[in-house]
């Protein structure tokens, strides 16, 4: 919050909405502070532009791309080098394409270079006789239609095409061949390929190449989603991990899952195992894994010992048989750490053990189950929209131009109201597996998380609803109706609003909900910097800075965070509800 | 498949030409097929294998020379790199650093000088792998000669 005052230097700017939205790209700044109302209704017209204003630090390749940006790299290494194309493309794979590299090595100890990537410094011609006898097929041939590399071992046509195609075939560890002879290692380029190899092969090798210079470089990638075949160059250190691929697949650089904004890599991958393995994990749930009996939060069972306590803050002390609080178990119940209390239960018949373990695995299942079927119904729900922005993008809006005599250009804000939605669609769909993995003893936390995604959801609701329901009546019309720049103008300022809900969604969970642990001098701090802001409205950036100002705690019109415990009160209560503190004036 | 036929028949005029060669090695191919061999190697001498006869067993593919022959133990054969009840042998060039530039007899050469000098590290023998590897020198020695004496020398009579 120290940067408080910066921030609304920065909003003086005339550059405001331009600040505003770089700041997307992952300054993790203190710009959780946030509008999270709904109740702003106002439309902005810039912000359709503006979402194009983002720098990208990535590069989406096409093959051809691709082909010239290893040819360049090839061409520049051999003129530096001085060395052929082809030695300068087996330098360049060894050093997983990376120039400088090659450079660094080749000028520390050019020798040592070439030992180790099998080019001879003295190429050696074939033995100057009239005929020779083949390495592999011990054939006896003229001279003229042998062939070998730099080494000047000879081996014949055939048995060279039949050597390369067995390595081909054997997959992309043909790019590192080497002459048959088991005590050379010269190496065998593209050159001696196109030479000798059939047309098959030579394409494998080609395809191969062109794979090696995606796969074995550090910085790029093959876009993943299922027949694509753009590759992303990606700019370490900068912003997002998002990369938008030209097939319109988001997805994370990092872990190249599916684009999971606002949870980490790490989530996603429990995630996915966790719902992989949900049906064979009964088992290991019932075995290694019971909620603790205060907080409910799954307790893993690492040690022998039955003395179980719950991880911070919670600390309950319990017991791993009976579940019985840890403090209850005294010489009286058998000792600490002979717990017959367990065993005594059994033998009364007071509870049968493994209904125990039933009932235990079923809550733990039942809480999974509840974000599963959410998380999973708005994937649904994405999938469904993401086929009605293409039978938009391919029919609808053709016929809506027709019915409504409207241009297409004009009717761009119908793409990009059924964009948002997808994109709103994804983001909710995630914050269910957040939802999943936040403690359940951080309750305000909760609260307020369970808040924002409530007015998430209900305000996505809003806009699918419009894009969906309303624009029916326009596309059924039989004429032209004067309603539809007023149906443009609620979609498209709903769109705005929608987005920037979600984009401030995104920061605020990303950064943890830092503020709903805030203390109170941060609740202050928020509290001057939104009276600031009213100051600051009416002036021409009013609007937008309306959207920045004031922390969470505080913008939720009818929620007020207390400053003892920071649950998140309805403004209807006069005295928290959690701890009873009286609401600060 | 006739480019492995042509060059299995120059290497069987070569163990005929020479036969007397290496008189460790004895390459013999079956009267009925050419992709089928046997070898007879000598346990190489100061080895426990020493005075012993080994038979070996070639299947050999039909992309032959580029692709490498199978080869296993007949003999019984207590060796960490070889398996104990299939005969299997754990050797690189009969694997990913094979070359078409081999034959049959480079093969039983290499052998032999597995059988010398064993690779306790990528074991298909794991009690013999573990002598090695615990430095029981005199237990693997033992059991080694043993098995030669069991199963590699002629019976005397
Ligand atoms: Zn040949
Ligand atoms: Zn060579
Ligand atoms: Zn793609
Ligand atoms: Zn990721
Ligand atoms: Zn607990
Ligand atoms: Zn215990
Ligand atoms: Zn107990
Ligand atoms: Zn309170």
């Amino acid at each position: 919050m120290d940067s408080d005052e910066d921030m609304h230097d920065a909003n003086g700017s005339e550059s405001l909405e331009d600040d505003f939205y770089s700041e997307d790209m992952g300054m993790e700044s203190d710009d959780e502070d946030a509008d999270y109302d709904f109740g702003n209704e106002e439309t902005n017209d810039d912000a359709e532009d503006i979402t194009f204003h983002r720098q990208q630090n990535y590069t989406i390749l096409s093959e051809s791309d691709i082909h010239q940006r290893q040819e360049d790299d090839i061409s520049r290494l051999s003129t530096v080098l001085s060395i052929s194309r082809f030695a300068a493309c087996i330098l360049l794979r060894h050093y997983k394409w990376s120039v400088s590299m090659v450079h660094e090595e080749w000028f520390a100890d050019e020798h040592d270079v070439r030992q180790v990537v099998g080019l001879l410094e003295n190429p050696v011609e074939i033995p100057n006789v009239r005929e020779l006898t083949c390495g592999i097929c011990f054939e006896t041939y003229p001279r003229n239609i042998m062939s070998a590399a730099a080494c000047g071992h000879p081996f014949c046509g055939a048995c060279w095409r039949g050597y390369i195609g067995t390595s081909v075939s054997d997959g992309p560890g043909c790019l590192m061949l080497r002459c048959p002879d088991p005590s050379c290692g010269a190496a065998i380029g593209q050159d001696m390929v196109n030479k000798l190899a059939t047309e098959e092969d030579k394409k494998k090798y080609a395809r191969y190449l062109l794979r090696s210079y995606i796969e074995d470089n550090r910085k790029t990638k093959w876009c993943p989603a299922p027949g694509c075949e753009f590759a992303v160059d990606f700019v370490f250190g900068s912003g997002s991990n998002d990369v938008c691929c030209k097939c319109s697949y988001s997805f994370c650089w990092h872990c190249t899952e599916e684009t999971h904004r606002p949870v980490d890599c790490g989530t996603v991958a429990k995630w996915i195992l966790k719902n992989s393995a949900e049906s064979e994990n009964m088992n290991w749930i019932l075995a290694n894994s019971k909620p603790c009996p205060k907080c409910k939060r799954p307790i893993e069972k690492n040690q022998g010992c039955m003395h179980m306590t719950c991880t911070p803050p919670c600390k309950f002390e319990f017991c791993w048989l009976c579940l019985g609080a840890w403090s209850e178990h005294g010489e009286r119940t058998g000792g600490f750490y002979a717990c017959n209390r367990y065993e005594v239960a059994k033998q009364e018949g007071l509870y049968d053990e493994s209904e125990r373990r039933r009932e235990m695995a079923k809550n733990s299942l039942e809480r999974y189950t509840h974000y599963y079927e959410r998380w999973a119904t708005n994937q649904s729900s994405r999938q469904k929209a993401l086929a009605d922005l293409h039978s938009m993008q391919t029919e609808k809006l053709e016929k809506l131009s027709e019915k409504q005599s409207q241009p297409g250009s004009q009717l761009k804000f119908i793409i990009e109201a059924w964009s948002q939605i997808v994109e709103c669609r994804r983001v909710l769909k995630w914050t269910y597996a957040y939802g999943y993995y936040l403690p359940e003893h951080e309750h305000a936390k909760r609260q307020f998380f369970e808040y924002l995604q409530g007015e998430a959801e209900s305000g996505l609701e809003r806009l699918h609803q419009c894009a969906e329901k309303e624009l029916q009546i326009y596309l059924e019309a039989d004429s032209p109706m004067k309603e539809f720049s007023d149906f443009r103008t609620k979609l498209a300022g709903l769109t705005s609003v929608t987005r920037n809900y979600f984009e401030n969604l995104v920061r605020a969970l990303e950064t943890g909900l830092k503020d709903v642990d805030s203390t109170n001098s941060q609740a202050a701090c928020s509290q001057s910097s939104n009276s600031k802001s009213v100051c600051g409205k009416g002036s021409k950036s009013g609007k937008n800075k309306a959207a920045r100002s004031g922390g969470p705690s505080r913008s939720l019109d009818d929620h007020w965070s207390c400053d003892r415990c920071t649950f998140f009160n309805p403004g209807s209560a006069t005295t928290c509800q959690m701890c009873e503190h009286h609401l600060p004036t | 498949m006739q480019a492995s036929r042509a060059r299995l028949f120059k290497e069987y005029k070569e163990v005929q030409r020479e036969k007397a060669a290496d008189p460790d090695i004895q390459l013999v191919c079956d009267d009925s097929n050419i992709f089928k061999w046997t070898a007879l190697i000598k346990g190489p001498s100061e080895t426990p294998y020493e005075g012993g006869v080994f038979q070996l067993v070639f299947a050999i593919p039909e992309q032959y020379p580029l692709l490498p022959p199978q080869v296993r133990f007949l003999t019984k054969i207590f060796h960490p790199n070889v398996h104990f009840k299939s005969g299997e042998i754990c050797l690189d060039i009969l694997k990913n650093a094979w070359s078409p530039a081999w034959t049959l007899q480079s093969v039983c050469r290499a052998i032999i000088a597995l059988m010398a000098h064993p690779e306790p590290d990528s074991p298909l023998n794991c009690d013999s792998g573990n002598l090695l590897r615990s430095g029981d020198i005199r237990g693997y020695r033992s059991m080694a000669r043993m098995y030669t004496r069991l199963a590699a020398m002629p019976k005397k009579g």
